[in-house]
């Protein structure tokens, strides 16, 4: 066992299996005393059950571990606190906030339901939303602290069909931007990961979809992922750096996107102009269309180039 | 008239004011008819009056054009729907959705209170969503649709003091990354805007005050196009949504430009910059503590380093 989170109090969210659960076992391992939150819920976000987190509470102390046990729903506001007070109250601290929790109600946006939407919108943004403004007050008075959020590809590349889930999951991003700009005089980093991994709420996407996909990434320009060797990818992959970025050895990576994919561990550029025209003054539609194909537009490739009528629908 | 938008029916929501307003304008002056929405909200989303979005349409009209008000709030599922609806109604169609509307309740996250949170996100982010959804049948029956959301360097590039507008314009990121991908093979198109530009949400009392701050303090640096904000006009903005909204851009579709004055750029989508590979599985934490500071980590800037003395707790950087 390590010990490099010795003294340490951790909070992960959908902990109870998955991407989570492997991240809670290792912070542990580390020495961290971690709160397993878990709502215990479908993939889809129905339902609600304890057994998830507990069995991996039990897991953590059968391995010499400390851990508690949380089912509070992250996508309300005052249940969030609770799951943060919960660290307080047990261990007398949070260090780590590791915001994971999430749903996923695939749809194309020509037919997606708001309640679709805003039930997604709800576990993943402003679920991250909550507990970090909540850990944020206290980690700001202990001037210290590491969040690490799940951001997806979905909404970094955009994946056909996940509309909610890639505007929660670039949402996720620009938060954490912002709150690693407000937070890190205080000394606490955050971050985020793109996770790929096989896990339930991966295994809910139909193959053909996933086919596409794949053809899709190999198709588009600046989307190395492709690059990358086909990997088996296994949920317990993305937690070593998620827990090395909790470790002081990361105290000053901050603002930054990872992506981690079995084992590849990569970092995401920042946006920034890549291609500019300028004029003293206003532009014209027209004279903008004229310069475009040869300026801004050049080389730039449609993701999804219009198809003749008659094609297969869409799930 | 240029007439490059002449036949086609627009709605603009938030066009009551601002770059919403100068986008109406220009898609007018170009032959498209269209619906001027405004909810006629203050910068906070408070107080609703019909004024802004029937000036925007008395204007349209003296200079020749087509247009109609609407005031509903794009937050609304069904206020979307009708805003949808009155383009059809009124104009037979619907081909282009420019979305503008959007509100600001800046605050530093340890004290944002959920309110706040829930209005930004409300506005933005599912006052874009809703009105893309309720258009996209029509667009995707029609094969064809041009629709331009608004992000931010907010979000993009991240401004202290606005996590919820933060999270809202990368989310309409995300959202319009995903659109034009649901979308392109109907033969619509869908991307984003991240302007800089004067207007009530930007040029506040407290960007102005953080930039005489920033200024005595010599840390301008990146940030030239704010230093010179009230050069830059929202109709700047317009002629690139205009272009956007044409058939000159049939095969632009989810990309993100920044417009700030006479300035155009294409921005860049996320890509890996450094990568470090296993290929037989997982790391450890002890090949990552060796590896990590001389690969992914290096050179890296800490965007706000740890300071020793408690530093003034509200500062932003304006850029909207």
């Amino acid at each position: 066992m390590g010990q490099r989170l010795r003294g340490k109090v951790a909070v992960v969210t959908g902990a109870g299996r998955g991407v989570g659960r492997g991240i809670a076992l290792l912070l542990a391992e580390e020495g961290a005393a971690v709160v397993v939150n878990d709502a215990g819920v479908n993939v889809d976000g129905s339902g609600g059950e304890s057994t998830p987190a507990q069995l991996v509470v039990e897991e953590i102390r059968s391995r010499g571990g400390q851990a508690v046990a949380n089912y509070d729903n992250v996508a309300d506001f005052r249940a969030a606190e609770r799951i943060i007070d919960t660290a307080v109250r047990e261990f007398g601290r949070i260090d780590i906030l590791v915001n994971n929790a999430g749903i996923l109600r695939d749809r194309m946006v020509f037919n997606l339901s708001e309640e679709d939407w805003d039930a997604v919108i709800a576990v993943h943004l402003k679920g991250t939303f909550n507990c970090t403004r909540h850990a944020a007050v206290r980690m700001r008075q202990q001037r210290s602290g590491r969040i690490i959020s799940m951001s997806s590809t979905s909404g970094l590349y955009g994946n056909t069909g996940q509309a909610n889930y890639g505007a929660a999951k670039d949402g996720i991003a620009g938060l954490t931007r912002v709150v690693a700009r407000e937070l890190g005089k205080y000394g606490i980093t955050v971050n985020a990961i793109a996770p790929a991994a096989q896990t339930r709420m991966i295994a809910t996407i139909p193959a053909k979809a996933r086919e596409v996909r794949a053809q899709r990434g190999v198709a588009l320009p600046g989307q190395r992922i492709s690059e990358l060797p086909p990997l088996r990818a296994e949920p317990e992959d993305v937690a070593p750096f998620v827990v090395y970025l909790a470790t002081d050895a990361a105290h000053n990576i901050n603002g930054q996107i990872f992506l981690v994919r079995g084992g590849v561990v990569a970092l995401l550029n920042d946006p920034a102009p890549i291609r500019t025209i300028t004029k003293d003054g206003r532009w014209t539609p027209e004279e903008i269309a004229q310069l475009f194909p040869h300026t801004l537009g050049m080389d730039l490739v449609n993701p999804a180039p219009p198809q003749p009528a008659g094609e297969s629908k869409p799930s | 008239m240029s007439g490059m938008l002449e036949g086609r029916v627009a709605v603009v929501t938030g066009a009551g004011r601002g770059i919403g307003r100068a986008v109406a304008l220009a898609l007018a002056e170009a032959g498209a008819k269209v619906v001027v929405n405004d909810y006629g909200v203050d910068v906070h989303g408070q107080a609703p009056t019909s004024g802004p979005a029937f000036d925007v349409v008395q204007e349209i009209q003296a200079r020749g054009g087509t247009a109609v008000a609407n005031t509903d709030s794009v937050a609304a599922w069904s206020g979307s729907e009708r805003i949808i609806r009155t383009a059809l109604d009124q104009f037979g169609r619907i081909d282009i959705l420019v979305t503008c509307a959007g509100i600001l309740r800046d605050r530093m996250i340890f004290n944002m209170s959920e309110e706040e949170f829930d209005a930004v996100i409300a506005v933005h982010l599912k006052g874009t969503f809703c009105c893309i959804r309720h258009a996209a049948p029509l667009m995707r029956e029609q094969r064809y649709g041009r629709i331009v959301t608004f992000t931010s360097g907010a979000g993009l590039f991240g401004n202290p003091g606005q996590s919820n507008y933060g999270a809202a314009k990368s989310g309409i990121g995300g959202l319009t990354k995903v659109v034009a991908r649901d979308l392109g093979k109907y033969g619509v198109t869908c991307n984003a805007i991240a302007p800089v530009a004067a207007t009530r949400m930007t040029l506040t009392e407290e960007f102005l005050r953080a930039r005489e701050i920033r200024r005595q303090q010599g840390i301008i640096r990146e940030e030239r196009a704010l230093a010179r904000l009230e050069e830059l006009k929202p109709e700047d903005v317009a002629p690139m949504v205009v272009f956007l909204a044409s058939d000159h851009a049939a095969n632009v579709n989810g990309q993100f430009f920044l417009c700030a004055g006479g300035s155009i750029s294409l921005l860049s989508q996320p890509r890996p910059i450094k990568t470090i590979f296993k290929p037989d599985g997982r790391w450890t934490l002890d090949e990552l503590d060796r590896l990590v500071p001389v690969t992914l980590a290096e050179g890296l800037v800490n965007p706000a380093p740890p300071r020793q003395d408690s530093a003034s707790s509200n500062e932003r950087a304006g850029n909207a």
